[in-house]
């Protein structure tokens, strides 16, 4: 390809970024629909204009080595602002984004794809210059270069008319949410709330910690429930399967008298004593889809189990003693002829996301799954989200109110049950029992009314991470391996739905 | 800012196109405004820097 017929090719470019993005952007989204960008649209905007001026060097002075650097890094910085912008609202539902949509994709997209459509160009024109290209003196332009310059000059001009509209004047700069744009100056709103001090963070509202037991206050009298009831520990052992890892969940099934307990990634299905284990396997947590460490576990359907990470991404699996151990080697680390993979995926919420959760619990009656959050320094809630068990989706989510006729009151105006840290979670008679780490708390639930109808303390208690029933017993096991049985609360109140259980609730 | 930035530019591209034996200048203010830039995005995003994503 001739020298000639590349500078045309980068004249055209030049021509296109100018008129195409930035032209469109400035005299007819700006002047002509009012729209004024918000402050990385600016930078954005501000990108595509100096790739083009960058494009105009290259036009005057020759392919001089600055010039193309400079040009791939502008690229590849806004591909960065592209992705940067767009991942704010990527997670949204259809149609739902900021400001204006053109050809069904939100401007912020279109700069993504536009930068990254510049730093390919700039790709091919590279591969076809030929050595020793760099000019010694500056060129003459063609009449379509200088129109270019033009052009360029014209679009920037635009741009000094809007940005001093929209933004102001130095020290004034772009904001978050701009006002739409107004040659009127009464309509100007210039703004200094990008110098406010703000902290700077890598990861923003993603940087969340992962859930854990051991900063957390056991004491009852130092919750947000104020004069509760005690539950005494009747009993109190510590176990002694050999686990590989520490205790995450515990689960009960009483049509076979069995547990289910939980490690980092193991599964363990023991007998009715805790003192012997039956089967087991230990689940590989980075194959597919990543499962962080098992928080929850419960028993669904006959022989099939369910545990589920601190991220809420679940594997089921089903009791197998004639497993293939080969087929199997993929989904686990170890004993892999006891059960099968049945699924493996993530439980989605909404009130309940940017949460952790560290329980899990099934309701046979209505065949669904339960997990409930635990607090982290970003987002305080307690939420209580249920999953159809046919298609493992979300179907309601409740953030527990204090019922009217439990008598419980919160210890000062500032308290709130957003406090508890529930590690472990299991239903019965249409309600929930969570037990709480911080402040050693069991809350009873109602999952109709969506109250809680009951809360005790539980002095005493080592770190719980497990919560489940067996009888009239209340079994919470601790990260250390100590278990302790205490009587449920109510009871008497709920023989029938006890002995009437399908046995396989958590 | 914005307005100082493209002010700038305008300088730049019209030294380019106009005086092209101030290249040096034109360059530098090239370079001035593309540091505007990054400090400008880098300074509104500040709160999260990296793309706010599901890491």
């Amino acid at each position: 390809m001739t020298r000639n017929a590349i500078y045309s090719i980068l004249t055209l470019a030049v021509l296109l970024l100018s008129i195409v993005p930035v032209g469109t952007a400035v005299f007819l989204l700006g002047f002509v629909a009012g729209d004024s960008p918000c402050v990385m649209c600016w930078e954005q905007r501000t990108g595509m204009v100096l790739v083009a001026l960058t494009g105009l060097f290259v036009l005057r002075y020759g392919p001089r080595p600055k010039y193309l650097g400079l040009s791939v890094l502008l690229g590849a910085w806004g591909i960065f602002m592209g992705i940067r912008h767009t991942g704010m609202h990527a997670a949204r539902d259809v149609g739902q984004g900021f400001s204006l949509e053109i050809l069904g994709a939100h401007t912020y997209t279109w700069a993504l794809f536009i930068f990254w459509v510049c730093t390919v160009t700039m790709g091919v024109l590279l591969m076809m210059l030929k050595e020793g290209e760099t000019l010694a003196r500056p060129r003459t332009l063609r009449a379509i270069e200088r129109l270019a310059f033009v052009v360029f000059l014209v679009v920037v001009a635009g741009n000094i008319v809007q940005a001093f509209a929209s933004t102001g004047p130095p020290p004034y700069m772009g904001q978050s949410d701009p006002v739409r744009f107004s040659f009127s100056s009464k309509n100007w709103v210039w703004s200094l709330e990008e110098w406010s001090p703000a902290p700077v963070s890598l990861r923003g509202r993603w940087a969340i910690e992962k859930p854990g037991v051991s900063n957390l206050s056991a004491d009852p009298a130092a919750g947000p429930l104020a004069s509760l009831p005690e539950l005494p520990i009747r009993e109190q052992r510590t176990l002694t399967l050999p686990l590989r890892g520490s205790i995450t969940d515990l689960a009960y099934e009483q049509v076979t008298n069995r547990f289910l307990v939980t490690t980092q990634s193991g599964v363990y299905i023991t007998d009715g004593s805790l003192g012997r284990i039956a089967k087991y396997t230990v689940v590989d947590p980075g194959y597919s889809i990543d499962l962080g460490q098992f928080a929850g576990a419960t028993f669904l359907e006959r022989k099939i189990v369910m545990a589920v990470g601190e991220n809420k991404s679940y594997v089921v699996l089903r009791e197998n003693d004639k497993a293939d151990a080969d087929k199997n080697f993929r989904f686990f680390l170890d004993s892999f002829d006891k059960f099968d993979e049945v699924s493996r995926s993530r439980l989605g919420t909404v009130r309940a996301r940017m949460m952790y959760t560290m329980s899990l619990a099934f309701d046979p009656a209505t065949k669904s799954i339960y997990t409930v959050t635990v607090p982290n320094a970003r987002v305080k809630r307690l939420v209580v989200s249920r999953f159809d068990r046919r298609d493992l989706t979300l179907s309601e989510e409740f953030m527990p109110a204090l019922g009217e006729e439990s008598g419980l009151r919160l210890a000062g105006d500032k308290r709130s049950l957003d406090e508890y840290y529930v590690t472990g979670a299991t239903i019965d008679g249409g309600r929930l029992y969570a037990i709480s780490a911080a402040f050693s708390t069991l809350l009873t639930i109602d999952l109709v009314t969506h109250t809680v109808v009951a809360a005790h303390a539980i002095p005493g208690l080592s770190r719980p991470v497990g919560l489940t029933i067996k009888g009239d017993d209340l079994y919470i096991v601790g990260d250390s391996g100590v278990l302790a049985v205490v009587a449920r609360p109510d009871a008497s109140a709920h023989p029938a739905t006890t002995a009437a259980a399908p046995g396989t609730g958590k | 800012m914005e307005f100082l930035n493209f002010v700038l530019i305008l300088i730049a591209g019209y030294l380019v196109f106009q005086k092209p034996e101030k290249e040096r200048l034109a360059f530098r203010l090239l370079v001035l405004s593309v540091l505007l830039m990054v400090g400008l995005f880098s300074m509104a995003t500040r709160t999260g820097l990296l793309p706010g994503v599901n890491y």
